[in-house]
């Protein structure tokens, strides 16, 4: 991992419970995810064994009853002995000694093309005056599937959360998730591993399976999601929920199935999966019962049948060949599609997947954009952003790149109260949210952690409508890369946005819109 | 009965007549080749297509009794929870994928990729098999009553697999295990429920290797 051997571990002995009291302490060890602090057995006292172990999370700091450990980065390394760090070493020394490759969870590390560098226009006198925020309207919400079936989605704001499944999360994160889509109006997903029942209620607002008892307004939706492993998946599965979601791929393994590991196939992960208990819960890398762009027409065309036309498809797709996918998908008849960038969570993936591979965020969106507008769909075939955004600065540029939603997945196990330790795929999550561990799990309230999501997605809303009104637009459908300039070169290049200060599109991008009328490096 | 004549009609309007017709009758459906995805997801009925039909033929099937005098396409039955499926003729590439349970009779030949990812349906071919069959299958019966191709029951996770003639080459994690006398019972109750003539002494049994074959 990128980050090993990048923190120095200090413990202040003075005020430590366990250096005045051996063995009546050892909060530290029990949380530590990666082994960094050890009990001697004998002595009952408590030794840092493996400061390189350390990955920066202060998971053990936050618990720490005496407040005695500070963390500390050690960042003169990555200049003194780039690229042989000490991270680099370990890795092939791992290698070396296992002939295993890296795995781990959660996502992306080290610099990659974001949104950083860009930057949001306000509005001035030569352009449409700014609006206040305090006193106007600002609409956000997105329909999907207006068109082309009875029930669309509405969503009240902008966003969704995008698919984590049962299993890699715990029921606890999946009923919070739920929770608060329903505070706010905007729709959770069922991820690949079948439906959680109190989600399918939850999300709608709902304390009870016959949704009599309301609990939470305005109520959201429940997108049910069709994958490659085809978990828990039948005809009621499909109509549990308020959208369908068929999976592609996603942005932390592009190209690459799921895996359960067997050991977390537990009863309950077991039933809702409809597998046997401790088998592997293996999703191919593709549909088996897809062979061409044919059977994934008929695909959209059979499960519209079976939802009897009320609930939009969507599609979500990893970060490979945005034009071209996105083309794809609309010719098979998406109401909506997610692209994942490359900055995607994951459960638990191979490290060089999840590092090296798929195209950023931000240079997926311009090509996704294109192919809409070459089919005339954009803003009525919904674009949602994903991969790796934590804000509302960061959704605003996605919108005004031209996505019509954002989904933030692992903003919101963050918000959930991760640290980002890197560990998901041990499933011993301290938090409990990707943890299947009874004990861990009775960490995480769901109606807390309902509140905690609710309250990130409200102050998401408002950062985006402040962005909005100051640049003079009373809803995000206005919105549009004229809202934004980038601030270096590569960020202009890979996005095809202005260059503030030259405030033109790159040579390349206006050459590109010359010959082939398009601004990109497509032609159809 | 009802007769529905699917001909020059889509998918919306052929399945929205079978469900509004399967109310206590029997459907007979004919020219319905150009349609795939036909009877999908129904929870009850007894349907008899004449003649050929198309892929994804009963797919999600949650209960209904779907018979075919003829051919179908790709996928057949695939993603089936419960329901019987039977298909006189042969069937293509990828029949009885994903099922989760129901049972699923093909009197003639089946494709590659035949029973992937079987999560608890029983899967019979009366014919052949292609390759690949029964890849990754997780729970359920799968008998091949004729021969296989080649990677036969590859990277098998649970359930069993019988077989009456040959395979080209068995798939990882799979063994051969001698046939027990319910095992014997169980084949023979399916040969006399759906008219197939052979003898179950000659099977051979498949389960897998490892309950845990695909990390280390």
């Amino acid at each position: 991992m990128s980050v090993l051997g990048a923190f120095c571990v200090s413990v202040n002995r003075e005020v430590c419970l366990n250096a005045q009291m051996p063995g009546k302490c050892a909060t530290c060890a029990d949380v530590c995810p990666h082994g960094v602090y050890a009990l001697d057995a004998s002595t009952g006292q408590m030794n840092i064994q493996n400061y390189n172990a350390c990955v920066g999370c202060r998971i053990c700091a936050e618990f720490c009853p005496a407040d005695a450990i500070r963390i500390n980065p050690a960042e003169s390394e990555y200049i003194s002995r780039y690229p042989w760090t000490l991270s680099a070493v370990e890795e092939i020394h791992y290698r070396a000694q296992t002939g295993n490759y890296l795995l781990r969870g959660f996502g992306t590390t080290g610099p990659t093309p974001n949104f950083d560098m860009i930057t949001v226009v306000p509005s001035q006198i030569a352009s449409e005056a700014p609006r206040d925020k305090y006193r106007e309207e600002c609409d956000m919400s997105v329909v999907i599937g207006e068109d082309t079936c009875e029930n669309p989605m509405v969503l009240k704001l902008p966003f969704v959360w995008p698919a984590m499944s049962f299993g890699a999360l715990s029921k606890e994160a999946k009923m919070s998730l739920a929770i608060a889509a329903a505070m706010t109006g905007i729709a959770t997903n069922t991820g690949e591993g079948g439906v959680v029942p109190e989600e399918s209620y939850y999300s709608h607002g709902y304390l009870d399976p016959e949704e009599t008892q309301r609990e939470w307004n305005p109520g959201g939706y429940l997108v049910i999601q069709w994958s490659t492993g085809r978990w828990g998946v039948s005809a009621d599965y499909l109509n549990a929920g308020d959208a369908v979601e068929v999976k592609i791929g996603q942005g932390a393994k592009p190209g690459m199935g799921g895996h359960l590991l067997g050991a977390k196939v537990t009863q309950e992960v077991a039933r809702v999966r409809g597998i046997p208990v401790g088998s592997d819960a293996l999703s191919p890398c593709r549909y088996y019962d897809v062979q061409g762009l044919d059977d994934m027409k008929h695909m959209v065309s059979f499960i519209r049948d079976v939802t009897a036309y009320k609930y939009p498809i969507l599609f979500k797709l990893g970060p490979s060949r945005p034009y071209a996918d996105v083309a794809a998908c609309i010719e098979a008849g998406a109401d909506a599609i997610s692209i994942d960038g490359l900055s995607g969570g994951t459960g638990c993936s191979p490290d060089v997947v999840t590092q090296g591979v798929g195209i950023p965020t931000i240079a997926c969106l311009p090509p996704a954009v294109q192919a809409l507008k070459d089919y005339g769909v954009h803003h009525k075939v919904k674009l949602i952003a994903l991969g790796g955004i934590r804000n509302g600065l960061e959704a605003f540029k996605a919108l005004a790149m031209g996505a019509d939603a954002v989904g933030y997945g692992s903003a919101a196990e963050v918000a959930l109260g991760c640290r980002v330790c890197y560990a998901c795929d041990k499933g011993n999550c301290p938090y409990g949210i990707t943890s299947q561990r009874e004990d861990m799990r009775a960490r995480l309230d769901p109606f807390e952690g309902g509140k905690r999501l609710a309250n990130f997605i409200k102050a998401c809303a408002e950062e985006v409508k402040i962005l909005t009104m100051l640049s003079g637009h009373s809803n995000t459908r206005e919105l549009s890369t004229e809202d934004l300039r980038a601030m270096d070169y590569n960020t202009a290049a890979l996005t095809g946005l202005k260059l503030a200060g030259y405030d033109r599109p790159l040579p390349i991008w206006e050459e590109a819109q010359r010959s082939n009328g398009k601004g990109n490096g497509h032609k159809n | 009965m009802t007769f529905i004549d699917a001909k020059t009609r889509d998918l919306k309007t052929v399945n929205k007549e079978i469900k509004e017709s399967v109310n206590g009758v029997s459907v007979v459906i004919k020219d319905a080749a150009h349609l795939h995805g036909l009877a999908a997801g129904l929870k009850e009925g007894e349907i008899l297509i004449e003649g050929e039909a198309g892929d994804y033929l009963a797919v999600l099937n949650a209960g209904a009794t779907i018979e075919t005098r003829g051919n179908v396409g790709k996928y057949l039955a695939d993603n089936m929870n419960s329901g019987t499926v039977i298909i006189s003729g042969n069937t293509q590439y990828g029949a009885g994928m994903y099922t989760y349970g129901g049972t699923l009779v093909i009197h003639g030949n089946a494709g590659d990729f035949t029973a992937t990812m079987n999560k608890g349906a029983t899967i019979i071919v009366a014919g052949d098999v292609g390759d690949e069959a029964a890849t990754y299958m997780l729970a359920g019966d799968f008998v091949v009553v004729g021969n296989a191709g080649s990677n036969f029951a590859n990277f098998l996770i649970r359930g069993n697999v019988y077989i009456g003639g040959e395979w080209q080459s068995l798939g990882h994690n799979t063994r051969v295990e001698p046939m027990s006398d319910e095992d014997l019972k169980k084949l023979q109750g399916y040969f006399k429920t759906y008219a197939i003539d052979a003898d179950a002494e000659k099977f051979k049994k498949i389960v897998a290797a490892s309950l845990k074959p695909f990390y280390h």
